[in-house]
């Protein structure tokens, strides 16, 4: 009887304690996890771009009439782009990576591998978690229609203006990445920019989503478009 | 089981409490490094997308 007893106090407690880790593991440690990876990979992009200012003034190309040749295309998991929405603080900038992967939202800001790329004819669609992995969307809900979501390639400054948002939807209702997105009141073909999260913040039932159009370009050289400025 | 494991440790009292500790860290080591990783996956935290839900 008193083995019995022994073993099962045991059990409890060593679910108990199970359970304790696996919440500070996801509450804390994939936080932890995330920042540092977010860091990396603006670290990355931040030393390939320095490369590439560095050297297309040493190899002039011959023929600069020609037009330019169409980009390579994003390589999946890897990132492109950092983001800055001052609405959600100042601080607050995130690399955009390729594709919407498990693996790949744990490192960033996912871009839906399927649709427009930065500042193209379309609908460029991010997707990020609302909690865990550095919570990057905590405060999705805050965002409004006329805030500035700000995007660098390393050679442009791309600010879109939010129009309609945070607009709640189901996980299904994959038109809201259109290029023309039902429900956004969009009537004509547009650069506009979808940002994705789940609702409600430790859910899955809904999506929250917000709309943007591209407002304006301007390049690197240029310094940070109005909206980054203090 | 715990009373199993003690008294299985070799040592003293401080030698098996060194021995508990460390096995104790290797326990977390793999539950956050593997087992953890593993299992949030299948929580709802990673449904942010609108096609592959």
């Amino acid at each position: 009887m008193r083995v019995v007893v022994r073993a099962v106090s045991e059990l409890c407690i060593t679910v108990g304690t199970l359970i304790v880790l696996f919440v500070v593991y996801v509450l804390f440690w994939t936080g932890v996890r995330a920042d540092g990876a977010m860091n990396h990979q603006i670290d990355v992009l931040q030393d390939r771009w320095a490369k590439q200012t560095a050297h297309p003034t040493t190899t002039p190309s011959p023929s600069t009439t020609a037009a330019p040749a169409p980009p390579a295309p994003y390589a999946a998991g890897k990132p492109f782009a950092i983001m800055y929405i001052p609405r959600l603080g100042f601080t607050w900038n995130k690399p955009v990576l390729e594709n919407t992967e498990v693996s790949t939202l744990k490192k960033g800001l996912g871009h839906y591998a399927n649709t427009a790329r930065l500042g193209q004819e379309g609908n460029f669609a991010v997707a990020g978690h609302r909690r865990t992995y550095g919570d990057p969307f905590v405060n999705f809900p805050r965002l409004r229609p006329g805030d500035a979501v700000v995007l660098t390639d390393g050679t442009t400054w791309f600010t879109y203006r939010i129009d309609k948002g945070p607009y709640k939807t189901v996980p299904t209702d994959v038109e809201v990445i259109d290029p023309v997105p039902r429900k956004s009141g969009y009537t004509r073909e547009g650069r506009y920019l979808t940002l994705t999260t789940c609702d409600p913040e430790w859910g899955h039932s809904h999506r929250l989503i917000v709309w943007a159009h591209l407002d304006s370009t301007q390049p690197v050289e240029a310094g940070k478009p109005a909206a980054l400025r203090r | 089981m715990y009373g199993w494991i003690w008294r299985h440790l070799p040592g003293n009292v401080w030698v098996k409490a060194l021995i508990s500790l460390a096995l104790m860290l290797l326990v977390v080591y793999v539950l956050f490094q593997y087992v953890f990783p593993w299992a949030e996956p299948l929580l709802p935290f990673n449904d942010v997308t609108v096609d592959n839900q």
